[in-house]
């Protein structure tokens, strides 16, 4: 497929380019055993205070943190880097440069970048889910598997379609230099079960900055509370989103290259 | 100094129609610091509730009033200047600052009074609403609240001088994020934020009492709400002027180093 | 005549140091506060001195030192040894009235604030100098003026091209009436018209006030147009300091004579010193008073498609006269 290819090729230069410096190694652990550092502390913290929080316990929550970890470094290893620098692109004027090449335009800006190093978030996010699901084992059997693996894939695919759509704004307001910064913000929510906020709050974390759907859902699946209504409302809004992104990104191109109003 | 009023009249004006330009990426950058406090508000309320009502004597409501005053108090406190001035050296627009008459730490000082009044505008309004949605109580006392401003002064007063400090760092090494991030997490635990001090371990506790980062933003915070006695209140001010002292001797010291630094590795 | 010169330089050196990145994990680790580092000597011991009112042009291809010195002698940088004096103050102890008295404008850097009226910039120098109001006043009409101002002021910098930014950029600098005026590649990327304009500004400037000006340029006609005495620096050493008159003599003795034939190029070497022949293009250096004779034999010996007679670009003639060529 053309696309893995393309995708392959970025990823090797990536890899090169940072390979040339392998302090940027050590300093992304420094910084990732210190962002997970933090975060298992404070959940330690608020367990030395009480045994449940919103009936999770902590198992229940370390593996939360795995499914938060992984999550933000996956997004850190491809997606984050390569829209800012689509962002950039487009208040440069630079992006002719992506759109002159022959393939999908939406592809291209979306893996352009790769930070190899943030590998380490990711492998950190799975050590630490492996550990949680270490401490939930006897709850965890084969159809919890299933629901986790279908609940990730569904955010994975929410949270890259809420990316791009926040990206697209890009072709609109070119000054809106920190508009990722809006995901960021709401996304340290998704560190804590979404069932402890307020309602209203509860719904801006899912509707409108689907962290719960990315975060919350897979960490439900696995602790066993995964109801089927929720799983398929996970699938549901990866597919709306990804058709919104889409027609918005196709939008934003044609308002770009000056096709339409 | 009327130099000096003309100065800061000057450059406030200035960065506050500088502010008017970004509001936008201003108002992002607010949420950004609401819904930290937010969430640890929720997180311990959750906690209050399953530990039957109060962890380490803060209900749920309590908890509302520390965080929302937390929320206030940590955003008028902060600074960026850490991130900025690598960014500012490359660029050469540091150059342009070694050039005026003036030391730049005015002009910084000046942009950060700038920023805080600006966003009261919005911030204060979030805070209210999130009031009627959290319900805090707390107990107010004329004495608490009339020490509450001098030790808000000062609790800005000694994090900018410290964090500009920091800032500095940038002629001393290239891995400012590592340094930043790591001088956050100390101030996510020991200034207040992922816990009420009190609710810390006591090792954590004693730590948070030896370092100045109490006295940058959860002092004010326990002052106003009256989890200070009048003598520790008194006490904790004069600490917070000790630590300014201290920090503005190393400041000066260090300021004449980093220029030097500035000078053997280029411009 | 006043006594002391304005800027007098003695011994000035500077050399940086430059990090190394190195491989390996013990050398990534210690890279994180000691850096592996080589030095580059940007300036070598250089010396000399320049009377107030004086417009000196300070030429040399890039990387040759230029800008590390005027750096010094704005006090931004300390030098590595030698000394200077600046209006008599040492510039590196960056006393506040020493800096009230110079100014720096570096060419595509601007101090001015992005995206507000450059009106408030103005605002902003003059309370950062201390210019009382009736001051501000007059020397900002004056420069209005003299640099056509007018409708700029009130648009912001980012609404400004690139030339009208590089005009308000020198107002902005010149508010507080400095006695000496450092300036760094002003008329870089600026468009033809722009750079006569400027020129023309600084020649005013410099007759109004009597100011002191250090310009670099690697523009032959920024120099040509305000400078009688030039300077030349090339690795970081002086290679020239005299009358301007005096280096246009050793360098226009020759013209470059570039043609495209209709064919592949003969052997052209009876016509000139041939630099560089390559499929139907050749390169000639030619004495300046064989020029006409020269280009009318091509002409009339040769299918050309195209002839070019220039002045050599001043990097090759600095390079060649310096590098031991004997003078015509």
């Amino acid at each position: 497929m053309g696309a893995l290819r393309i995708f392959w090729v970025f990823a090797k230069l990536g890899f090169q380019n940072e390979a040339a410096y392998r302090a940027n190694f050590w300093i992304q652990i420094f910084e990732s055993l210190l962002n997970v550092g933090s975060a298992l502390a404070a959940v330690s913290l608020v367990f030395s205070r009480t045994e449940t929080l919103a009936g999770w316990g902590p198992p229940e929550l370390v593996a939360l943190l795995g499914v938060y970890f992984t999550v933000y470094g996956a997004i850190h290893i491809v997606i984050a880097p390569s829209l800012t620098k689509f962002m950039e692109d487009v208040r440069q004027g630079t992006l002719d440069f992506v759109l002159t090449k022959p393939a999908d335009a939406q592809l291209l800006a979306s893996t352009s970048e790769i930070r190899v190093w943030k590998l380490v978030d990711l492998v950190l996010g799975l050590g630490i889910l492996c550990y949680g699901i270490a401490g939930l084992r006897d709850r965890v059997g084969p159809l919890e598997t299933l629901g986790f693996g279908v609940a990730l894939v569904a955010g994975a695919a929410t949270v890259y379609a809420f990316w791009m759509i926040l990206a697209t704004f890009a072709f609109w307001f070119v000054r809106l230099e920190n508009v990722l910064q809006i995901f960021w913000s709401m996304y340290q929510a998704g560190r804590w079960p979404v069932g402890i906020y307020p309602r209203w709050l509860r719904i801006s974390l899912t509707v409108i900055v689907p962290v719960a759907l990315a975060v919350t859902v897979p960490a439900e699946a696995l602790a066993g509370r995964l109801t089927a209504a929720n799983l398929v409302l996970a699938c549901g809004v990866a597919i709306a989103l990804l058709a919104v992104s889409r027609w918005f990104w196709l939008r934003g191109l044609r308002r770009y290259s000056g096709a339409s109003a | 100094m009327s130099f000096l009023r003309d100065l800061y009249g000057t450059f406030i004006r200035i960065s506050i129609a500088i502010e008017i330009q970004y509001r936008a990426s201003s108002a992002i950058w607010l949420m950004g610091m609401v819904i930290e406090p937010l969430i640890y508000l929720v997180v311990w309320s959750a906690a209050a509730e399953a530990q039957g009502g109060t962890v380490g004597g803060y209900g749920p409501r309590d908890f509302a009033a520390y965080y929302l005053v937390l929320a206030a108090v940590n955003q008028i406190t902060s600074g960026w200047h850490m991130w900025e001035f690598q960014y500012r050296v490359q660029q050469g627009q540091f150059a342009f600052l070694l050039l005026r008459p003036v030391h730049p730490i005015h002009g910084d000082l000046a942009e950060n009074v700038a920023h805080k009044l600006a966003m009261q505008v919005a911030l204060l309004p979030a805070l209210g609403l999130l009031a009627l949605a959290f319900q805090p109580r707390a107990e107010l006392h004329a004495w608490s609240l009339a020490l509450f401003v001098p030790a808000l002064v000062l609790a800005f007063a000694v994090r900018f001088v410290f964090e500009w400090a920091l800032a500095l760092a940038c002629f001393w090494t290239t891995r400012i994020m590592a340094v930043n991030q790591a001088y956050f997490a100390v101030l996510f635990f020991l200034s207040g934020r992922v816990a009420p001090l009190a609710l810390l371990p006591d090792w954590l506790r004693h730590l948070a009492d030896a370092l100045p980062f109490r006295l940058m933003v959860s002092f004010p915070v326990e002052l106003v709400l009256g989890k200070v006695s009048r003598p520790d209140a008194l006490e904790g001010l004069a600490l917070q002027l000790v630590w300014l002292a201290a920090g503005s001797a190393f400041l000066a010291l260090l300021w004449p180093r980093a220029l030097r630094r500035f000078s053997s590795v280029g411009g | 005549m006043s006594a002391a010169p304005a800027i007098s330089v003695e011994g000035l050196a500077k050399t940086y140091v430059v990090p190394v990145r190195e491989a390996g994990m013990r050398a990534a680790l210690r890279s994180l506060f000691r850096r592996e580092s080589r030095r580059v000597t940007a300036v070598d011991a250089i010396q000399f001195a320049v009377e107030p009112g004086e417009i000196v042009g300070f030429l040399g291809p890039n990387g040759a030192g230029k800008t590390t010195t005027l750096k010094m002698l704005s006090g931004l940088l300390h030098p590595t040894s030698g000394g200077a004096r600046v209006l008599g103050f040492v510039p590196w102890e960056r006393e506040h009235a020493f800096l009230r008295q110079i100014t720096l404008v570096m060419g595509q850097r601007n101090q001015l604030v992005w995206d507000i009226p450059v009106a408030d910039s103005m605002e902003r120098n003059r309370a950062i100098y201390r210019i009382d109001a009736p001051r501000f006043r007059r020397v900002l009409g004056e420069l209005v003026e003299l640099l056509e101002l007018g409708p700029l002021l009130e648009r912001p910098v980012r609404n400004l091209s690139l030339g009208e930014r590089m005009k308000c950029e020198l107002a902005v600098a010149l508010l507080h009436e400095p006695q000496v005026l450092f300036l760094d590649e002003p008329t870089i990327g600026v468009d033809v018209t722009m750079q006569r304009r400027i020129r023309e500004f600084v020649a005013a400037y410099n007759r109004r006030t009597g100011a002191t000006v250090l310009l670099t340029s690697h523009y032959m006609a920024d120099v040509e147009a305000l400078c009688r005495r030039v300077i030349v620096i090339h690795h970081g050493r002086l290679l020239f300091d005299g009358l301007l008159s005096a280096l246009v003599a050793s360098f226009a003795s020759h013209k470059t004579v570039s043609v495209e034939l209709g064919g592949p190029a003969p052997d052209l070497s009876s016509y000139g010193e041939v630099v560089s022949r390559a499929g139907e293009r050749a390169v000639l250096r030619v004495p300046k008073a064989d020029t006409p004779k020269v280009t009318a034999r091509l002409l009339a010996d040769l299918p050309v498609v195209d002839l070019v007679v220039e002045d050599p670009p001043i990097e090759e003639v600095i390079e060649r006269v310096f590098a031991g060529e004997p003078a015509p």
